[in-house]
């Protein structure tokens, strides 16, 4: 009896997931009708959320795991897929680039590109980001779409990322007459033109990915991944959709290069629309209306008009096309884990974990704000810009993942 | 030898499974309970690092059970063969 109770108690809370994924679906739909009364940009980037979250949930595509496990356990893996998105990307963006700027010398950028001013503020926002999101065990992009899986530790991680946003749109002051005010965004093409701008990241990144195999190859291992199952021939057409449907919904999930990849394609759908991916500048402006509440929130921000990035907002109207790109992230990876029989509420069973998520959370959103974006809008959008502030971004991720992970092996 | 990391998110599955597999008797496995989707690849990663093979199994809703046994050098041979006789067969236009 006492053996049958505890097997009941380990029972995970299970809801009728095919009715529920049917639902979801439908919902998404409903909502994307609805959205086009709202604008086609709302609609579209509502659209895109839910790719956007799809891809990350199917593919555990983790941007916080790829500079983490970098450190922690010379794993490479989830860095070389992005960096393969990467140049999916740059290739996308550069002749799109090079449309809308056809003389980059003179001095003109690009307008939605995500160029970024380079300075103080994109390593320090580097370090506390990277520090951040190895805590809070997801960058900001990855807590949305754990939030869609049932993650409360991501719900509480995101109350953090408000909380140090909301710093940051109280400090940007500071920060803007002491650092931003004097940086220029470092636009490659303005300098190399644009074929030796694209000649030069491609490089970059090539010679990023080799550097990665050999960081790998110094921690020995065995080569392999079991045998795959073999899949039975499909006979019929029944069978056929079901194969096609496990490839997407089944099986482990996606190998992490078509996420890097589906990725970047989406990245480029989006800039080929409006502007590339980007998360926080919607989250400052929720976190902004919170301390509202308390009659803390603050005006309009000096200079972040000036570029364009995932800059800290002030205010703004509650139905906009970022609003359904953030909403949209969380709703798609929640529809792609109930499909896939994946979504499950989850939490730590262990109490220190939770001030552990708030203290990542707020250092990671601080951060965001201060490099106007995250490991999407500052980095993954950024580099492809063919901007120089994607690649301070990342350098300071790093140093700020390593120190994270110094932190978190003593929190073990 | 089984552990219950369930409720923990990376990099927590994989750190517990190091430690796990390092004090883990002679010829015994490790069976790894998770509900963090990826640690299906982090904790083989850390298991390919010394000397085990793999398996993964659904339990639930979001939940797993990854197997991970010593790879004895038999089984290495053994999937050495296999890898040439279906080379070989590729190569006969098979």
């Amino acid at each position: 009896m006492e053996a049958r109770l505890q097997a009941l108690r380990r029972t995970p809370l299970s809801l009728p997931l095919p009715w529920l994924g049917a639902a979801a679906v439908a919902l998404a739909l409903v909502l994307l009708l609805l959205a086009t009364r709202a604008g086609l940009d709302v609609a579209a980037y509502w659209a895109i959320g839910l790719a956007f979250g799809v891809i990350l949930q199917r593919s555990r595509l983790c941007f916080a795991g790829a500079f983490r496990d970098l450190v922690l356990s010379n794993d490479g893996r989830l860095m070389r897929a992005i960096i393969a998105g990467l140049v999916v990307a740059t290739l996308g963006f550069s002749l799109l680039m090079a449309r809308f700027v056809p003389d980059p010398s003179f001095g003109s950028l690009p307008p939605g590109a995500h160029v970024l001013p380079v300075g103080f503020s994109t390593i320090v926002g580097g370090v506390l980001f990277g520090i951040g999101m190895v805590l809070a065990g997801g960058c900001i992009s990855g807590t949305l779409w754990r939030m869609g899986e049932g993650y409360l530790n991501s719900w509480v991680a995101m109350l953090g990322i408000l909380v140090g946003l909301s710093a940051a749109a109280h400090t940007w002051g500071w920060w803007w007459q002491n650092d931003i005010q004097y940086r220029s965004a470092v636009w490659l093409p303005a300098r190399l033109g644009h074929g030796g701008a694209v000649a030069l990241v491609v490089a970059a990144l090539a010679g990023s990915y080799l550097a990665i195999l050999w960081w790998e190859t110094r921690s020995p291992r065995l080569a392999s991944a079991p045998p795959r199952k073999v899949t039975p021939p499909a006979l019929g057409v029944r069978a056929q959709l079901r194969q096609g449907w496990n490839a997407v919904f089944g099986g482990n999930g996606w190998p992490y290069l078509v996420g890097g990849v589906a990725l970047a394609v989406l990245n480029l759908f989006s800039y080929a629309f409006q502007h590339p991916l980007g998360v926080t500048g919607e989250l400052s402006t929720w976190a902004n209306r919170g301390t509202g509440l308390f009659g803390a929130s603050v005006g309009p921000l000096i200079g972040t008009d000036r570029f364009s990035g995932c800059n800290l907002v002030a205010g703004g109207s509650w139905l906009t096309a970022s609003t359904t790109l953030d909403a949209g992230l969380v709703f798609g990876a929640f529809t792609a884990a109930v499909l896939a029989r994946e979504f499950k509420l989850r939490w730590s069973r262990r109490k220190s974990r939770y001030p552990q998520l708030l203290v990542g959370g707020s250092l990671m959103g601080y951060g965001a704000g201060l490099a106007l974006g995250c490991t999407i809008g500052a980095f993954f959008s950024s580099v492809p810009s063919l901007a120089l502030s994607g690649w301070v971004f990342a350098m300071g991720l790093l140093g700020g993942a390593f120190v994270g992970v110094q932190i978190i092996r003593r929190l073990a | 030898m089984q552990i219950d990391v369930r409720g923990e998110m990376c990099p927590y599955p994989a750190m517990k499974a190091r430690a796990a597999l390092q004090r883990l008797p002679a010829g015994e496995g490790l069976e790894v309970l998770t509900d963090h989707a990826p640690a299906l690849s982090t904790v083989p990663w850390e298991g390919a690092k010394q000397g085990f093979t793999f398996s993964i199994e659904v339990v639930g809703p979001g939940e797993w059970r990854i197997r991970l046994e010593r790879a004895s050098t038999a089984d290495d041979a053994s999937q050495v063969a296999h890898e040439i006789a279906r080379r070989a067969a590729e190569l006969s236009g098979e």
